[in-house]
């Protein structure tokens, strides 16, 4: 589905000035939902920004699909961490998500069911003309997940998407994620700097390391139909959390 | 646009006290003047009745037509053009920043100018009739929107705009969809100033070389020692003045609801996010 190979991006025209994202290489397969774990300041977002196209990589080689990512992918959704400013204030929360629809070549009609079916999916159904801040923090990346959704990628990218909401909000939205990712069988890239997030919601974690390459990588063997108590209280999600932390503190590993 | 959930109204009981002393003070200037002038017998401030009698005798309706109309439609033109060559100057230059160093000279030139001092010119190059007029209008009313939308337009969320490249949005809809709108309040306030600006430079151009409108009627009367006429003229262009203004703020509180919305609510009820990584972030690009 994705391949990254040798990615590497240096900020300002100097390229031997210190990289951002360097010797970055990993796949994600089709349907799989990969969480990438990393402290701040490690290069999260200039790599996600790299995969989505928005800025060119300086070198290495990203494909989605088989196809070279040069610009941003017309099969690809990203939602970033900060909701309130990705959303549109001056439009309804159903103009939100209806808005990218309006451009990829879709009739009125079907972005009219489209809409309706991602808003029914993040529980906003009777929501649709309410102003996003109109809305809790929650509810408003709810809104931005359904525009995700509606656009019907078939790869989402997210960028620390429930960084912003409290903890009680937060796992609300991670069964969210979790319910609408095995609904319309798509592929997540979920950025994190939170462990068990990571451990919760994915197959596959892959730790990050400034500048940002994969440093370690763990597959969660843990039984899908996740539930917030019983696969935190699971032993493997305690022991997975031991491995990722000490990853992340870049100490010595056990396996 | 669509409705927008307001705030409750507030008993109209307080809307009542609330418009009461909004004319109170100027019953209590009115009546003042009036009792006042009745008894001065001042050749340059007569009294209040005789202008109010003056008033009816000139503005219902005799000379609208002749003089309020085509001041009207002048100020309209030149504030007209104004608004259009100023939001979409401001949308190049906003969103370019090798045209804006290029025309920020110029700009800065052109703002300063007094726009009355090329009245003279303008009288040259369109002659006495309307065009020099809108003309002398447009050159004074343009600067605030322009310099407004240029900031509103660099100061649209750059997130936003991120959305919008995501989703591959086109261009000429990511202008109309969230460059505009982001920069409306900015184009809003620059907007509301040109207005001001457009009914003074109205006056002055008429003062200058006229045959009709509002300006030429109050120099005239003046000419003519025809002072509660004079006066008339006066208290008709504060009366234009403030209509205008009254009619934009209720076409920019409709436009800009949204705006109010957000940051009425982000104001009141915004729990301060709990302790986001954001500020940590920013170094993460």
């Amino acid at each position: 589905m994705l391949e990254v190979a040798n990615l590497r991006k240096v900020y300002g025209p100097d390229p031997h000035a210190a990289p951002a994202v360097a010797d970055l290489t990993f796949t994600v397969a089709d349907r799989e939902f990969v969480c990438i774990l990393g402290s701040s300041g490690c290069g999260k977002t200039t790599m996600l920004r790299c995969l989505s196209g928005l800025i060119p990589s300086t070198s290495g080689h990203i494909s989605l699909r088989g196809k070279p990512v040069t610009g941003p992918p017309d099969d690809m959704a990203f939602v970033f961490q900060d909701y309130s400013r990705s959303l549109l204030p001056w439009m309804t929360v159903r103009r939100n998500v209806a808005f990218p629809l309006r451009y990829k070549g879709v009739d009125r009609r079907e972005a009219e069911a489209l809409t309706d079916e991602a808003l029914d999916a993040v529980g906003l159904a009777g929501r649709g003309d309410r102003y996003p801040w109109q809305l809790s923090g929650g509810m408003q990346q709810r809104v931005a997940i359904a525009r995700a959704l509606a656009y019907r990628p078939s790869i989402l990218l997210m960028d620390e998407p429930f960084a912003s909401v409290d903890a009680q909000t937060r796992s609300g939205l991670e069964d969210l994620l979790l319910g609408v990712w095995e609904r319309y069988g798509i592929t997540v890239l979920f950025v994190t700097h939170d462990i068990d997030e990571a451990v919760y919601l994915a197959d596959r974690v892959l730790v990050l390391r400034p500048p940002a390459n994969v440093g370690h990588e763990v597959t969660v063997n843990l039984p899908r139909g996740r539930d917030q108590v019983e696969t935190k209280a699971h032993p493997e999600f305690g022991r997975l959390r031991g491995e990722l932390f000490a990853a992340l503190d870049g100490g010595p590993v056990a396996a | 646009m669509s409705a927008v959930t307001r705030a409750p109204r507030k008993g109209t009981g307080r809307r009542a006290l609330g418009l009461l002393l909004e004319l109170a003070l100027p019953a209590a200037l009115l009546i003042g003047y009036g009792l006042w002038s009745h008894r001065a017998q001042s050749f340059y401030f007569p009294p209040l009745g005789e202008i109010l009698e003056y008033f009816g005798e000139l503005w219902l309706f005799d000379r609208v037509g002749s003089d309020l109309v085509p001041s009207l439609l002048r100020m309209l033109a030149g504030y007209a053009v104004s608004v259009v060559l100023g939001v979409a100057l401001g949308l190049l230059l906003g969103m370019s920043r090798l045209l804006r160093t290029a025309a920020e000279p110029v700009v800065e030139f052109l703002r300063a100018l007094p726009a009355p001092a090329l009245i003279p010119f303008a009288l040259l190059m369109f002659g006495a009739g309307d065009g020099s007029k809108v003309f002398v209008i447009v050159l004074g009313a343009l600067w605030p929107i322009l310099l407004n939308t240029i900031d509103g337009v660099r100061g649209v969320d750059t997130q936003q705009l991120d959305m919008a490249r995501s989703y591959r949005i086109p261009l000429a809809a990511r202008i109309a969809h969230i460059i505009l709108p982001g920069a409306s309040p900015r184009i809003f306030a620059g907007m509301r100033t040109s207005l001001a600006i457009a009914i003074i430079l109205m006056v002055v151009s008429e003062m200058v070389a006229s045959s009709n409108g509002l300006g030429y009627f109050v120099l005239e009367q003046q000419r003519s020692f025809a002072i509660p006429e004079m006066w008339t003229g006066i208290i008709l262009l504060g009366v234009l003045g403030y209509v205008l203004n009254w009619l934009f703020l209720r076409v920019e509180r409709r436009v800009l609801a949204w705006h109010r919305g957000a940051r009425g609510l982000s104001a009141e009820t915004a729990t301060p996010a709990p302790s986001t990584p954001s500020s940590t972030e920013k170094t993460d690009a």
